[in-house]
């Protein structure tokens, strides 16, 4: 790619921009926070409003049938303010899988919802102390012309809130995807918080009734296909996490008088902002790099992987720069840089962290060889 | 167990450490790697939580000083020993094997004790030093600011002389245990036309005096130990200044060098317990993590060995130097990575946080108070400055901050 936006994308950045720093303050994020679903509703409306949940969603169910370039712009846009919105589980997790694996009537049944905001969705990509989705940790088990699911899945993004989870299971004859509601029979939600301050809850299913997504012959190329869209989302997320971390710390530097002159003139304070911005810059070639070959149907799985591994790696020596130039004020959790230390935490860790990128990456490339 | 000798051990060192040994096996329960009174005390964020270790770091403070171990090297004139300094040492390396709480103490026993026997009057010496060793009284430190935290010495809490008597008004931060303590240690500006290390006071305060209002901070860890305080025309005794009036910056050097001492030094995390964690959660087999391990056991090596010569050149008679500054970004370092390396081991599951995650969220506390360990005591840069100028004596940056009347240097809003 020549990492020139286009003007589409350059619009979709404004607007998701306009849209995420307009309505999302520290305040805002602290009030919805103390919310029982931590959920801004009011902010998930704007979004649909602005057709951005429906951006890279077929035209044919409401969308407007961008790539996953323009996406990431989008969830870049939430990174950088922290908002609490489902965006990845809904979207990256739930709608993009069922776009591309589901029947034409999983199509219709969930996506136009997905494009007006009324429906949210999510998926269950790890299981205890595992986070290898193709060895998933539900069995499903036929039940006359259905399945029913068994088993535990761990911290679920928005379960507590979405429609329908998407649930990768074994079944005799391989891995398939299942859409299971979170709040029907044979299903328990246990609420559980995460180190972002999100509601990720575990999700027991015992007997619950599951859908196959699409067919079931699909299951493991469709597990490996959201994967990567999973690790994309993160990195896109993590570029605007880290970017206004960076901005965070400049201006908290710039403003800040020590010693009779702004902490920022002190070649220590400055050194050590400028890494935190290469960081940031070397997450967003890597992620634009990976979903520009998604989006233009070539192989990717590498190119995912350099990019979550250094949203990881590069990722956490950001928000921990960010953190320290803050001194104590980063400790307080009346001022806002803890949420980017903590966002960036939970972005390294999701699917998981760096080491496992590593060593996923070094399998294929030396497999490769 | 036995108790552990070290190779260069005297007899008389020898010999206390089986007294304190026989006395704490008597007393106190061993601390367990695989199950800790102590983790679940860290993880307990509630205001309960922190009452009841109020109660216990006095209760076994005081049992400390009955059995005659507090103050080791405290002289005897002001409740403590009188013995060594390698004896105290001793004495730590026994105690942290056991569930021993003591906490709420550090900044008393650790700080304002070698402050006030290194600079206090013999009135001062004998009012506050025993309370302290008997676990009475609770001390905190009221030297950082909103404006002032890394240049400390930059601070604008004003105290004025009115009779016998000296009035304050500011506002502090960061100050651990404020809202329980019963006294602070405090600097504030008694001269604005000098340069700014020539024109600030050491005082005593009663926390308890009309004025001082401290309000807890809620921290990243989810407790609230910190605090901002407002002083408002708090009036203090002439006779509660430490060292000369206008002669505080030297006074505080000796808390500041204890403080960065203290900080870290005070986990009795050990090596062992990230070892168990990681046997806890299956991940001995797993190369990346046995690396990071054998990297983690490296560092408490250095650590280990680095205190040792530190102890070396205490017995020797030097006084504590810049040399903490070596050890407070060792330990800066060492506290980040450790953190990491424990949210690394729980993997997925290391995402949960609070009561969700393992151990009542102890190890994700470890993770987020690293913070604590870096910033507090100095930040890792300012421990630099320190080793590249007065250890390594490389020239000092060109500072008119340091040479110009404090009114005139340019300051926050």
């Amino acid at each position: 790619m020549d990492f020139t936006l286009s003007e589409e994308q350059t619009a979709a950045r404004d607007l998701a921009e306009q849209i995420f720093q307009g309505s999302v303050t520290p305040e805002r994020v602290k009030a919805v926070e103390a919310t029982d679903e931590r959920v801004d509703r009011d902010l998930w409306a704007a979004l649909a409003d602005a057709n951005l949940l429906g951006l890279c969603l077929p035209e044919a169910v409401g969308g407007s049938g961008l790539g996953l370039l323009e996406l990431c712009l989008v969830l870049e846009a939430q990174g950088q303010v922290v908002a609490p919105v489902p965006l990845w589980a809904t979207v990256v997790l739930g709608a993009l899988p069922i776009a591309e694996w589901g029947s034409a009537e999983q199509r219709q049944a969930w996506l136009p919802g997905v494009v007006r905001g009324d429906v949210l969705l999510s998926a269950a990509l790890a299981g205890p102390g595992t986070n290898d989705p193709h060895r998933p940790p539900v069995e499903a088990r036929a039940d006359g012309s259905g399945w029913r699911l068994f088993g535990l899945s761990v911290a679920v993004p928005a379960a507590h809130v979405a429609d329908r989870v998407l649930v990768p299971a074994r079944t005799p004859d391989g891995v398939g995807v299942f859409l299971v509601d979170p709040r029907g029979p044979g299903v328990t939600l246990e609420r559980a918080i995460t180190t972002n301050r999100e509601i990720h809850p575990h999700l027991l299913l015992d007997g619950a009734p599951g859908e196959v997504l699409g067919s079931l012959d699909a299951g493991g190329r469709a597990v490996a296909w959201m994967v990567d869209r999973a690790l994309l989302g993160l990195c896109a997320m993590q570029i605007g996490v880290c970017e206004a971390a960076v901005r965070l710390a400049a201006d908290y530097t710039s403003n800040r008088v020590q010693f009779g002159k702004p902490l920022s003139a002190f070649q220590g304070v400055a050194l050590h902002a400028a890494d935190g911005y290469i960081q940031t810059e070397a997450i967003r070639v890597t992620t634009w790099q990976a979903a520009w070959r998604l989006d233009a149907g070539r192989e990717a799985t590498s190119d995912v992987l350099v990019a979550k591994w250094w949203a990881s790696e590069g990722g956490q020596r950001v928000v921990h720069i960010a953190q320290h130039l803050h001194g104590g004020m980063g400790a307080d959790v009346d001022y806002p840089v803890h949420r980017y230390f903590l966002w960036g935490k939970q972005i390294e860790d999701t699917l998981g962290g760096a080491s496992a990128q590593l060593a996923r990456l070094g399998q294929t490339l030396a497999g490769a060889a | 167990m036995t108790a552990v000798a070290e190779t260069s051990e005297t007899a008389e060192q020898a010999a206390f450490r089986d007294e304190a040994h026989a006395w704490l096996e008597g007393n106190a329960p061993r601390r367990r790697h695989d199950s800790s009174e102590f983790k679940r005390r860290v993880a307990a964020t509630g205001p309960e939580d922190e009452q009841a270790h109020v109660e216990a770091s006095k209760s076994w403070q005081r049992r400390i000083f009955d059995a005659g171990f507090a103050g080791i090297s405290v002289p005897r004139d002001y409740g403590g020993r009188g013995d060594t300094a390698a004896l105290e040492r001793v004495w730590r390396q026994e105690v942290v094997r056991y569930e021993i709480d003591t906490g709420v103490f550090s900044v008393a026993l650790g700080m304002v004790v070698p402050t006030l026997l290194a600079h206090g009057t013999e009135d001062q010496k004998r009012r506050f030093v025993p309370p302290v060793l008997r676990g009475e009284e609770l001390w905190c430190q009221l030297f950082s600011e909103p404006g002032a935290g890394s240049d400390l010495a930059g601070l604008t809490t004003r105290a004025e002389r009115d009779g016998d008597e000296w009035v304050v008004n500011g506002q502090k931060v960061w100050n651990s245990f404020a809202h329980l303590a019963d006294w602070g240690i405090l600097l504030a500006r008694t001269d604005w036309d000098v340069p700014k290390h020539r024109g600030i006071t050491y005082f005593l305060v009663d926390m308890h005096s009309p004025g001082v209002e401290p309000r807890p901070l809620r921290q990243i860890t989810g407790v609230a130990h910190f605090n901002e305080t407002f002083l408002t025309d708090v009036r203090i005794p002439a006779d509660q200044v430490v060292g000369a009036v206008n002669g505080g910056w030297g006074v505080a050097q000796t808390t500041l060098m204890n403080e960065r001492a203290l900080i870290g030094g005070a986990s009795p995390l050990g090596f062992r317990d990230y070892v168990e964690l990681a046997r806890h959660h299956g991940k001995t087999a797993d190369p990346d993590i046995r690396q990071r391990l054998a990297a983690a056991y490296t560092r408490f090596q250095i650590l280990r060995w680095l205190g040792q010569r530190a102890q070396a050149a205490a017995r020797s008679g030097q006084a504590l130097g810049p040399e903490s500054s070596v050890a407070k970004l060792v330990i800066s370092d060492h506290s980040a990575q450790n953190g990491d390396l424990a949210l690394a081991i729980e993997g997925a599951a290391g995402m949960l946080s609070g009561r969700d995650a393992f151990e009542s969220g102890f190890w994700q506390q470890q993770f987020l108070g690293q913070w604590g360990v870096r910033i507090g005591g100095g930040t890792e840069q300012v421990q630099r400055n320190i080793i590249g100028e007065r250890v390594l004596g490389l020239p000092p940056e060109r500072r008119p901050d340091k040479t110009e009347p404090f009114r005139s240097i340019p300051k926050n809003a």
